[in-house]
């Protein structure tokens, strides 16, 4: 195995007097499902906007490696560079583009990565037709890998949550990217979408190489996708291994999953 | 019926009818200063006969012509082309319906250029001849730059006047029109100042947009406000540079010398009218390439959720400056214009109360809609003009932005989205909350 895609070392974010993120360290193998878990404020969401540039941690490092050779220091970089790096993300509430329909809200990402020519889109050349072309076929390609293709001139505003999920998906796979983050990709989705989803999750890897990691309460979703968990807790890493190990981990019991009973929690 | 009027055969028809207007209007006898219109009519009624054979008039001569090709070229697209457009169609649905709306639509837009090209001889009186200019058309450039920034990006602008001032001060500045020395030695014609202009209105764009960009909304908004102020008392209080209050002194007309081709723009409005015209047309199809590029979907996105763009890896900054220094463009030109039109310009032009006015424009006709955007200027405009024109009884020319801001408060009750919205807000507004009842649109 080479270099991991992300390599987080002794990071810590603080907001004023509250540490969100203490002195955690993780790594993302090339090639994995990842998952990080905890309670909810257990900096969760805040380690996937130190890892995208939306906040900048005060200490520690964060480097991704797109391909092994290429490392690249996240922290202090704005979120649109580590986006064009290869980083591509969902959000926790999903975050559509609600005047644009599932179409364009995909071939934005497909397009964002393309060098382009202001003369060019002002009297639309012949390399901006082609480019629109190129960037169209993705953009169906995508929509059709997420089984949205029906969907495609529906504004995304009026989707409902199962295809926002997708559509997100599609959105950020399009930029081209070596790893997926996807925050709470189940939420507000019904039993069938959630089987449906993690299928989908799956194939992102398997049939288009990206990594994945996620942040999900869904245990059942978490335990049959992930390879390998780490567990947040106030901030800091209680836990890191795999969904056996994580199960039958006691300060993870304690802390987030509670007894066997009722395994379920989180929420 | 209304499904017939939809229908692409219905569209194909009304362009070709549009087009046997032109041509016949174009191939026929020339106009009369003193009954304007009589080219026009004359056009359809005179008689002509085809090689000799059957005398009939003009018009309905090139409508049988127009029929015969319009119905050789159907018969050979149903045969020849049809599988093609279907398979097409089966691969990506929206194409077969664009392709018929944007048949009508060029044809609508034919006939409205047509319109304003034969508008200054149907109407003749000098008030509205200058109005047209200064008034009316002056006011389309500025109002769809402003709706590049308002409209298309969603950034608020309420010191647009700004730019507008700077392109016309430039002008007076290249053509030695100023107290201070003017840059080259030879005292330029108006012409050179339009690529001047632009080229340093831009530059302020940028200049403005890369440190106040940061900012977002309200903040935005105070900050641009400022930077008109600013402008404004510069050219009020720099007096040996832009002359102060009282302005500049004379600025020359636009001129052509160019070998034996040599034309003066004088004091008669109506060239000024064509070549402010041109002009628009240029930047009416500049933009709206842009809106459909790459560019005009970042900017909705960013206008959208900033951080979900972001995540794209669109940079928002770039975008943004990007919209002033596009939108700045053909207010530096409307400046141009003006300078190049009027004798003198002064800083009384300039004031907030002008930005307001572009706003106004702009959220009458519909944010982000060019179309709208142009409708609103030409309404609000001809109307303001129509109103001190012809004043009712009562009317003084100070009541005129009470009448303006009752008309914007209905509209905002009435059509809150503008008169014409964009295609998006049109959507956003029928669209959105129907949950799964949308289809694929226009794949049928």
């Amino acid at each position: 195995m080479s270099t991991p895609m992300f390599d987080v070392s002794g990071v810590t974010l603080r907001f004023g007097g509250v540490t969100s993120l203490n002195n955690v360290t993780l790594h993302h193998n090339r090639g994995e499902i990842l998952a990080v878990i905890g309670p909810n404020g257990a900096g969760k969401t805040s380690l996937f906007n130190s890892l995208t540039g939306v906040y900048a941690p005060q200490e520690g490092t964060i480097t991704f490696d797109r391909d092994g050779s290429t490392p690249l220091s996240v922290i202090g970089k704005k979120p649109h560079r580590i986006a064009s790096a290869g980083v591509a993300r969902t959000f926790q509430a999903s975050r559509m583009f609600p005047a644009m329909t599932a179409f364009e809200n995909v071939k934005i990402g497909a397009e964002s990565h393309r060098g382009f020519g202001v003369i060019g889109a002002m009297v639309k050349g012949p390399q901006t037709r082609r480019h629109e072309r190129e960037t169209d076929a993705t953009t169906w390609e995508l929509l059709k890998f997420v089984g949205l293709e029906q969907q495609a001139n529906v504004l995304s505003g009026s989707l409902n949550y199962g295809a926002r999920r997708r559509l997100e998906i599609a959105r950020g796979l399009a930029t081209n990217p070596k790893v997926l983050l996807l925050d709470e990709p189940a939420a507000g989705t019904n039993p069938a979408e959630k089987i449906e989803l993690t299928e989908l999750i799956r194939r992102v890897r398997d049939e288009m190489g990206v990594s994945i990691l996620l942040i999900e309460h869904d245990m059942k979703l978490v335990m049959s996708l992930a390879e390998r968990l780490y567990v947040l807790n106030f901030g800091s890493v209680i836990a890191e291994g795999t969904p056996d190990e994580i199960r039958s981990n006691q300060a993870v019991i304690d802390a987030y999953l509670g007894s066997t009973d009722t395994a379920k929690g989180g929420e | 019926m209304m499904k017939f009027l939809r229908s692409a055969q219905a569209k194909k028809l009304g362009s070709w009818l549009a087009l046997v207007v032109t041509v016949t209007v174009m191939t026929g006898p020339p106009g009369n200063p003193t009954q304007p219109t009589l080219g026009f009519t004359s056009s359809f009624s005179e008689r002509v006969s085809f090689f000799g054979l059957f005398p009939a008039p003009r018009g309905v001569l090139f409508l049988a012509l127009a029929l015969l090709v319009a119905g050789a070229v159907l018969a050979y697209s149903r045969v020849a082309k049809a599988p093609v457009q279907r398979a097409r169609a089966a691969v990506v649905p929206k194409y077969q319906a664009l392709a018929g709306k944007r048949t009508f639509r060029l044809s609508w837009y034919a006939v409205v250029l047509l319109g304003a090209v034969l508008l200054p001889h149907l109407v003749t009186d000098p008030f509205w001849q200058s109005a047209m200019v200064s008034q009316i058309a002056i006011y389309i450039l500025l109002a769809i730059g402003l709706n590049v920034v308002v409209g298309f990006a969603g950034l608020l602008d309420l010191g647009f006047v700004a730019f507008y001032a700077i392109g016309a001060y430039v002008t007076a500045w290249v053509t030695g029109a100023l107290p201070v020395a003017a840059p080259f030695h030879h005292h330029l014609n108006p012409f050179w100042a339009i690529p001047i202009a632009i080229v340093v209105v831009m530059i302020a764009g940028v200049l403005l947009g890369v440190p106040t960009l940061r900012l977002r909304g309200d903040y935005l908004a105070i900050v641009t406000l400022g930077f008109g102020e600013i402008v404004t008392i510069f050219m009020n209080n720099l007096y040996g540079i832009t002359g102060g209050s009282t302005g500049s002194n004379q600025i020359p007309h636009f001129s052509i010398h160019l070998g034996s081709l040599k034309y003066l723009w004088g004091l008669n409005p109506v060239p000024y009218y064509y070549l402010t015209l041109g002009f628009v047309v240029l930047f009416l199809i500049i933009f709206s390439s842009l809106e459909h590029s790459r560019i005009g979907r970042s900017w909705v996105a960013i206008r959208e959720d900033e951080v979900a763009a972001e995540s794209l890896g669109v940079n928002p900054l770039k975008y943004k400056v990007m919209a002033f220094a596009i939108g700045a463009a053909s207010a530096g030109f409307a400046g141009v214009m003006t300078a190049g039109q009027s004798f003198f310009i002064n800083p009384a032009t300039f004031t907030l109360s002008f930005s307001i006015n572009i706003l106004v424009l702009v959220i009458f006709g519909g944010m982000g809609s060019i179309i709208g955007v142009v409708i609103g200027s030409v309404v609000i405009q001809t109307l303001s003009m129509y109103l001190i024109h012809t004043p009712p009884a009562g009317f003084q020319n100070s009541d005129l932005y009470i009448y303006l801001g009752a008309l914007l408060i209905a509209m905002m009750i009435f059509r809150p989205a503008g008169l014409w919205p964009s295609k998006r807000r049109r959507r956003e507004f029928t669209d959105a909350g129907v949950e799964g009842t949308a289809s694929i649109a226009g794949g049928q």
